[in-house]
């Protein structure tokens, strides 16, 4: 029996089959080394460095890298490392909002001379080499008493978090029309009660997508506390790498374990938050 | 309360010059509207006058008092948006409160927030829909409440961008007619812009017409209508807009060339004689002296009648041929074909038909005259022509036209 197709119905052609084929071989290849490190981390030590699939599964990696057993492995302690990287990248991000939001605004409102320069320095901190500039700063930080500290942790992040932030926020107040906050000034409200009171509202979602994604690349950032921090201090990026060993015995499933718990963080604060990130600025102030 | 003052407002956006020297006294308490085309200027000059435009040149004065460096928040104007520009997170009657709670416009109670918060929703009828969001609102609705969170605080002078323009026709209408009876608005002085000549006519005390940044003409309603400084202005009153015919002026006759050229009728080209005094003054601003030039003839459509008896002597008649009959209801809008120009009219007879030769007339005094074009400009809506009769001369309407002979009439 054979059914007419109506017009836009599916259909199954070899050129659409061969293109479903390999998008999945891409999926798979894209997705295997996270699969793998999940192996990694349920293998025990004498298993860690056979590449076949059958093995006696353990939870044993991640009790270890918690423990002190893997604070004596790698003179890190690991919760220590987790706790040091949530507060750098809290504090870095708080840092950069209180900053960023009303750069942001001002670089989303006025336009003056040399505001673009402005802007393009700021976005050019991120697409500058970290190692560029790693030496001096790294010398600069002895010299300030910054080595190997939170606060210099937090200062050197802005690197990171700063432009995102500023950039990200700047086009969601772009969109923003400005006769909202115009109107807020002829209903008696000064520039700054404008802001707080209109602009700053509308742009939550973007504030939440902002700081969420600069928290991640905070979090991820593997330059500066390696260069910047020593043993008392140590990020969690820093801390993961300590399992590989430096000339002694490298542990491979322990890395694995240790970078999964790493990953965690970042991923349940993306998974609570990423309504802000889908929902678009969909108000009805404004004719549509 | 309080007048307004404009002296010279020069706005810039970029090198785009968007106001030339716009000079504007409104009285206390005046109504005055501001019409033009898009694109005029006429926003711009709302937000100079709020403050809210950087690279203003001139001066402004709300109630006697310099706005030069005045932040906006501190002129005591209110401004309706026409993009409404309600507070998306607020609700509408948390959008009226504003104003009241800013503590600029006077201290108000909560009571008496809520009060007059009551008393303007009710009088716009918005009143059930004080707990919305403006998203759950139509777009009538938002206007409507944009307007009202300028009624509801007192203020010098209160700014209206097209307060009825996105409400659908028969709702702008009564709403017009409400605007008109609002005691607020008729005891604040209040610039009001819009794209539309009925509002204009109907709630200015006077109307300024603004294009490309100049004012073109300001006075009454009666005014603009009816004495249009040019033909820029005549066409911007008025549905369908007035004819134009380009004519040739010698001596103290207007001549429209017949038939255009191909002069395929041989009959009843339009011809009118001016008045000496008005030909004086006219030659002088028309290129090529007192001997002739040419000049622009105005008739409004709905001036013009549909003769069924004999002609009349004393009226302008016009003969021809009838292309189009467009039947609106009660009315039938006529392109006729007269030697060869097109001319539109608007008739309550609905017997005429497509094809019917006829006769319109049109008194004398409401032949309109404008001197100084070079050439018919219907085709843009900038009147680049400038036609516009010299030195201020009050000539439009021409009166006492004496009937000339043309062609074979």
């Amino acid at each position: 029996m054979t059914r007419e197709r109506q017009p836009g119905q599916r259909r199954f052609s070899p050129a659409s089959i061969g293109a479903d084929v390999v998008l999945l071989a891409w999926f798979l290849f894209s997705l295997f080394p996270l699969i793998w490190l999940v192996l990694l981390s349920l293998k025990s030590e004498s298993e860690q460095i056979s590449t076949f699939f059958e093995f006696t599964p353990t939870l044993s990696n991640f009790a270890t890298v918690l423990s002190d057993e893997g604070a004596r492995l790698t003179s890190v302690n690991f919760t220590e490392a987790l706790l040091t990287s949530v507060l750098n990248c809290v504090g870095a991000v708080l840092v950069s909002l209180v900053i960023g939001v009303p750069a942001a605004y001002a670089a989303g409102r006025w336009q003056y001379k040399g505001s673009g320069d402005v802007m393009f320095t700021i976005l050019s901190f991120r697409f500058a080499p970290e190692l560029m500039v790693i030496v001096p700063l790294f010398v600069i930080y002895n010299q300030l008493g910054l080595f190997d500290t939170n606060v210099g942790m937090i200062w050197v992040l802005q690197l990171v978090t700063m432009p995102l932030i500023v950039w990200i926020l700047r086009s969601y107040f772009q969109d923003l029309p400005p006769e909202l906050e115009q109107a807020a000034l002829l209903d008696g409200y000064t520039r700054k009660r404008a802001f707080l009171m209109v602009a700053l509202p509308l742009v939550r979602p973007g504030i939440a997508a902002s700081a969420l994604l600069a928290f991640i690349f905070a979090w991820n950032n593997y330059v500066f506390p390696l260069i910047l921090t020593g043993s008392s201090h140590t990020p969690v990026t820093v801390a993961v790498t300590r399992f590989l060993g430096g000339g002694g015995q490298a542990f491979y499933s322990l890395t694995a374990a240790a970078a999964i718990i790493a990953a965690l963080p970042p991923l349940l604060v993306a998974l609570s938050i990423q309504r802000y990130l889908v929902r678009g600025l969909s108000f009805g102030a404004v004719k549509a | 309360m309080g007048s307004l003052s404009v002296r010279g407002l020069t706005a810039r956006y970029g090198k785009t010059v968007a106001l030339h020297g716009i000079d504007l006294d409104v009285v206390d308490g005046e109504f005055f509207v501001i019409l033009g085309p898009s694109g005029a200027g006429k926003t711009t000059t709302l937000k100079s006058v709020a403050g809210l435009v950087d690279a203003v040149e001139g001066e402004v004065r709300i109630a006697g008092r310099d706005m030069t460096g005045v932040e906006p928040y501190a002129r005591n104007v209110a401004m309706a948006f026409e993009s409404y520009a309600l507070y998306p997170q607020k609700t509408v009657e948390q959008n009226l409160a504003s104003p009241l709670r800013s503590g600029r416009t006077g201290s108000w109670s909560v009571a008496e927030q809520s009060e007059r918060i009551r008393q303007v929703t009710t009088t716009l009828g918005i009143e059930h829909l004080r707990g919305r969001f403006p998203r759950e609102l139509s777009n009538g609705q938002r206007q409507r409440t944009a307007l009202g969170r300028v009624l509801v605080r007192p203020a010098d002078v209160y700014l209206l961008d097209e307060p009825l323009s996105h409400l659908d026709a028969k709702l702008r209408a009564a709403m017009r007619a409400e605007l008109k009876q609002l005691g607020e608005m008729s005891r604040t002085t209040t610039l009001y812009v819009t794209h539309d000549y009925q509002e204009a006519l109907a709630l200015g005390d006077r109307v300024g017409v603004l294009r490309d940044g100049r004012l073109v003409q300001v006075g009454t309603p009666q005014q603009v209508w009816h004495e249009p400084a040019d033909t820029f202005v005549a066409r911007m009153f008025g549905q369908p807009e007035m004819n134009l015919f380009s004519a040739d002026l010698t001596a103290d006759l207007a001549a429209v060339p017949e038939g255009g050229t191909a002069a395929r009728s041989r009959r009843g080209g339009i011809t009118v004689g001016v008045p000496a005094s008005v030909s004086g003054s006219l030659s002088g601003s028309v290129a090529g002296g007192a001997a002739g030039g040419s000049v622009l003839l105005g008739i409004r459509p709905r001036d013009l009648e549909v003769l069924t008896g004999p002609e009349p002597s004393d009226r302008l008649v016009l003969r021809g041929r009838v292309t189009l009959a467009e039947r609106l209801g009660r009315l039938v809008e006529l392109s006729v074909d007269v030697a060869g120009e097109s001319v539109i009219a608007v008739t309550d007879d609905q017997r005429v038909r497509e094809g019917d030769p006829v006769s319109l007339a049109v008194p004398w005094e409401q032949v309109h005259i404008f001197g100084g074009g070079a050439g018919l400009d219907t085709g843009n809506g900038a009147g680049t022509a400038a036609a516009r009769l010299g030195s201020g001369a009050p000539v439009s309407p021409v009166v006492d036209v004496s009937a000339a002979s043309g062609g074979d009439r």
